[in-house]
């Protein structure tokens, strides 16, 4: 195997991990500061993606149509906490049977209105040249895009009022409440911004998935497999199960088939639940 | 007992025969198209019914169910198809290697979860990526697998319907006879559930859905329960789906899909979760209505209904149809709870309790001593217990002290199991537990009493009682004995039949110690006993400890001196995870650094 070949393979690999977390990170928020498991995640990435494509085929740039996804699945999630997560607090599992109803009801509404064949929008063109290989420059540029989200979600939580006021709620509900933060506020913003996360996602990652009702459950598998292999320290192990579980999955994949990726993905997961039953970072003492 | 009340102690049984019997009778006069559809009801209720059994009396929401439907309907068609062809006859082979297939594979899949002792979140999710990765798999899965054809996409067809007959001229059943066939196997199926969860086995899985912690402490392999529980709903999922191939004649990946699993959890939700003949009536109800709805308005648009339908459902209406109706009629029978409310304070009766002792003495043998040598546990920087070494033997009470912090909950926990050790020994009597799992120390002889009380509030008074001593005799008749007994030196005998989440604090505290004295332990660890307790129960609770101490080890960790005062027996006080100092209370009462270590003067501290 040449050095070419190789580093294409690493790169690549690296490229669909950092997809994998960019997908994932809306997820892991909602899930580390409001310890619910969004089962909806997948439909609002999907929401983020038609609303990108609606808007550049109204002749928006698509630079500036990933805020505007941005916005409408902030605004929707922001909706769904009001009228159906507050509802159910403390109730996990309720939490998650009405998120998956909102999931099933979200895939029938974009079935209806948009088909289920849609036209993707074409992928930036710039080729990356390594040896005798080339590579697409888009996905490739998703590494940074992963990169900078992190950040954007660490700088969130440790920089801001509001990221201050989420993590209190989630370490120690009643004494933030005692302090006078109001919990359901910071709650329905949390699961806003998770939302608003997963649309991003859906936003940006247009070119290379293009837009379709089941498109979600495409993502899902690895999503909730790698926040729940994180364990409750979501930020720090949700990368580091990111990058191991995908990168992992895509060379899995890049012999064999994509169908392999998902199966190893899936068995990975197990055997790191059995050695860790509550996720990896389970005992970990940092926080974030 | 009334004529009511009778009935709805049996409603289980006679409902659910009704229906049968209806169903019956009616799949003769129905239209031929309807008796067809309506087969898929039943099979949807059977598959719901597998769900109850996990979810709703087990407490674990599984989101595989469908995976084992459509895993035991692909197996149990392949089969069908190849024998089928030689015999003539589908069912003999379809339903049981579909049953056996389903239970197999979630068995496994159980084994993974509950051996792991993964998190209730983590083994929901992993259940519902199994059904996803399965969907996944199955859209490119071929396989030729003798004369059946696995397709991928395409699907499997050529699966026989239900041919009961032997020989090349025997004939699938018409829609009528599928019907009733279908009703026959669901109501087997139904039965056998319903006995397999009002008997034992039900009480012990009951018990771990309330408190798995305390399942384990009476000496319960909980996951074996769990993992069997499982398997048996993947049995009842994978002969559901073994009937569906036959109804349908034809199966393709959409059997795993999302919309197919999301219809499970609205059956058991409609019908009422843990009722077990609720996922039929929610099958019937939701089948019948998209039935009868299904060309009208909404017609196509039934996934987005049923989406909207579990929102709603999880929102309003938790308890279900069967649930709701069966609080209406609960709500008009006399109150057995009634009880609880005139009850006064326990007081319980010393030679009942010496005899109760006693016996357990000639039956489990003499008290064991508890040893810790060198006993280590860190949590990072942290060291609760460092380098304890303590036997406690028989013949007087053994009380723990020390100020907050100083490791006295550690070091119990690292005794029961709770905490395993970085180094050091546990022994009781002379086996080494060290790396025992909690129930099999229970078994060894040791019987343990949380602070907080711990009892199944479900369940009645007297079966929290039947549930420990079940545990330790594993005979149902000599196990009613004992609670009998128990029951009786505790006081409690007006109060058998109550739910013991209607008692009073202190009564729970009494009937939790009354549970660990039906394990008929050898070592005694009480935490905290003590705590919450009015002076009288403490004085109560003083005398049962002294009386205990004669037939048993007893360790019990205190804060209020002088409870441990009045058991005059030996105290050790801990300090910072370390022996600080031995002796009787008045010893120590006397010694300045036992008193620095209390009032956190410089000297030690």
């Amino acid at each position: 195997m040449d050095i070419d070949y190789l580093a294409t393979v690493i790169l690549s690999s690296l490229s669909s991990a950092s997809i994998l977390l960019i997908a994932t990170i809306g997820l892991a928020v909602v899930f580390g500061l409001m310890g619910v498991i969004n089962l909806a995640h997948g439909e609002f990435l999907m929401i983020g993606a038609y609303s990108a494509l609606t808007a550049t085929q109204m002749g928006v740039p698509f630079v500036l149509a990933i805020p505007i996804a941005v916005a409408v699945t902030m605004a929707i999630g922001a909706l769904v906490e009001v009228l159906i997560i507050k509802r159910l607090y403390g109730r996990i599992f309720d939490t998650m049977l009405a998120t998956w109803g909102i999931s099933i009801v979200f895939y029938q509404l974009a079935v209806m209105i948009f088909g289920t064949v849609t036209p993707g929008i074409g992928m930036p063109q710039s080729n990356i040249q390594i040896g005798d290989y080339s590579l697409a420059g888009y996905p490739l540029l998703m590494i940074g895009v992963a990169a900078l989200m992190g950040l954007f979600v660490y700088f969130l939580m440790t920089r801001t009022v509001y990221g201050m006021k989420a993590r209190a709620s989630i370490q120690q509900p009643e004494m933030a409440q005692a302090i006078g933060i109001e919990s359901t506020r910071v709650n329905t913003l949390t699961f806003s911004i998770g939302c608003g996360l997963a649309g991003f996602a859906g936003a940006v990652l247009l070119p290379i998935v293009p837009a379709t009702p089941s498109m979600g459950f495409s993502f899902v598998i690895k999503a909730f497999l790698t926040v729940v292999v994180a364990g409750p320290v979501t930020l720090t192990g949700s990368v580091l199960t990111a990058i191991g579980l995908g990168g992992g999955a895509s060379i899995t994949a890049s012999f064999l088939t994509s169908v392999a990726g998902d199966i190893f993905f899936f068995l990975i997961t197990a055997a790191l639940l059995w050695l860790y039953p509550l996720g990896i970072s389970a005992k970990w003492r940092r926080k974030l | 007992m009334s004529y009511s009340n009778a009935i709805h102690h049996r409603a289980g049984t006679i409902f659910p025969f009704i229906a049968a019997i209806l169903a019956l009778g009616l799949a003769r006069i129905i239209d031929p198209y309807l008796a067809y559809v309506a087969t898929s009801w039943v099979i949807f209720g059977l598959l719901g019914l597998s769900l109850d059994v996990v979810w709703g009396r087990g407490g674990f929401l599984s989101l595989a169910q469908t995976a084992f439907y459509g895993l035991g309907g692909y197996f149990g068609s392949v089969v069908a198809i190849n024998l089928s062809a030689v015999t003539g006859h589908s069912l003999l082979w379809s339903l049981p290697a579909g049953a056996l297939f389903g239970a197999l594979i979630a068995g496994a899949l159980g084994w993974i979860i509950f051996y792991a002792r993964m998190g209730a979140l983590q083994s929901t999710i992993l259940s519902y990526t199994f059904t996803l990765l399965l969907w996944s798999v199955s859209q490119s899965f071929k396989l030729d697998a003798g004369s059946a054809v696995i397709g991928g996409d395409n699907g499997m067809s050529n699966i026989p319907g239900y041919i009961p007959g032997f020989g090349a001229g025997a004939e699938a059943l018409e829609p009528a006879g599928a019907l009733m066939f279908v009703v026959l196997v669901a109501a087997l199926a139904y039965f056998a559930t319903q006995r397999l969860m009002t008997g034992t086995f039900g009480k012990i899985i009951d018990s771990i859905r309330l408190d798995i912690e305390k399942t384990e402490l009476l000496g319960y392999d909980v996951r074996r329960y769990q993992v069997l529980n499982f398997a048996w709903s993947g049995l009842l999922a994978g002969l559901a789906g073994a009937l569906f191939g036959g109804w349908s004649n034809y199966l393709n990946p959409s059997i795993f899909s999302v919309q197919e699993a999301l219809l499970v959890p609205i059956y058991v939700l409609v019908g009422g979760l843990g009722t077990l003949a609720g996922p039929f009536v929610g099958a019937t109800l939701i089948g019948g209505l998209s039935f009868w709805l299904g060309g009208g308005a909404v017609g196509g648009q039934t996934t987005l209904i049923l989406g909207v339908v579990l929102i709603g459902l999880v929102l309003f209406l938790k308890k279900g149809v069967l649930g709701g109706l069966g609080d209406l009629w609960r709500s008009r029978l006399p109150d057995p709870n009634e009880a609880a409310r005139g009850a006064g304070a326990v007081s319980i009766d010393p030679d009942e309790l010496a005899d109760i002792l006693s016996e357990a003495e000639a039956q489990a043998g003499p008290a064991k001593s508890l040893r810790a040598e060198t006993l280590f546990k860190r949590f990072g920087g942290v060291i609760p217990v460092n380098e304890v070494s303590l036997a406690f033997i028989p013949g007087q009470p053994f009380s723990l002290i020390g100020p907050n912090g100083a490791g006295k909950s550690s070091f119990l926990k690292t005794c029961v199991g709770v905490y395993r050790p970085e180094g050091g020994r546990v022994l009781i009597g002379d086996r080494d537990v060290t790396r025992a799992p909690i129930f099999q120390r229970v078994r060894a002889g040791m019987g343990v009493k949380n602070q907080k009380p711990q009892v199944f509030g479900e369940l009645s008074v007297r079966e929290n009682l039947w549930v420990a001593a079940y545990s330790r005799v594993r005979h149902r008749q000599r196990a009613n004995g004992i609670a009998a007994r128990v029951l009786s030196m505790l006081g409690l005998e007006a109060q058998a039949e109550v739910r013991a989440s209607v008692l009073s604090h202190g009564q729970q505290q009494w009937l939790d110690i009354g549970m660990v004295l039906c394990l008929a332990p050898r070592v005694v660890l009480l935490d905290e006993p003590a705590a919450g307790m009015t002076k009288e129960e403490t004085r109560e609770l003083s005398t049962l400890v002294r009386i205990l101490a004669r037939f048993t080890t007893v360790i019990v960790v205190e804060h209020d001196m002088e409870f441990v005062r009045t058991l005059e027996g030996q105290v050790t006080v801990l300090h910072q995870g370390r022996l600080f100092a031995q002796g009787d209370i008045d010893t120590l009462r006397e010694d300045e650094r036992v008193l620095d270590i209390y009032l956190g003067r410089r000297e030690h501290v």
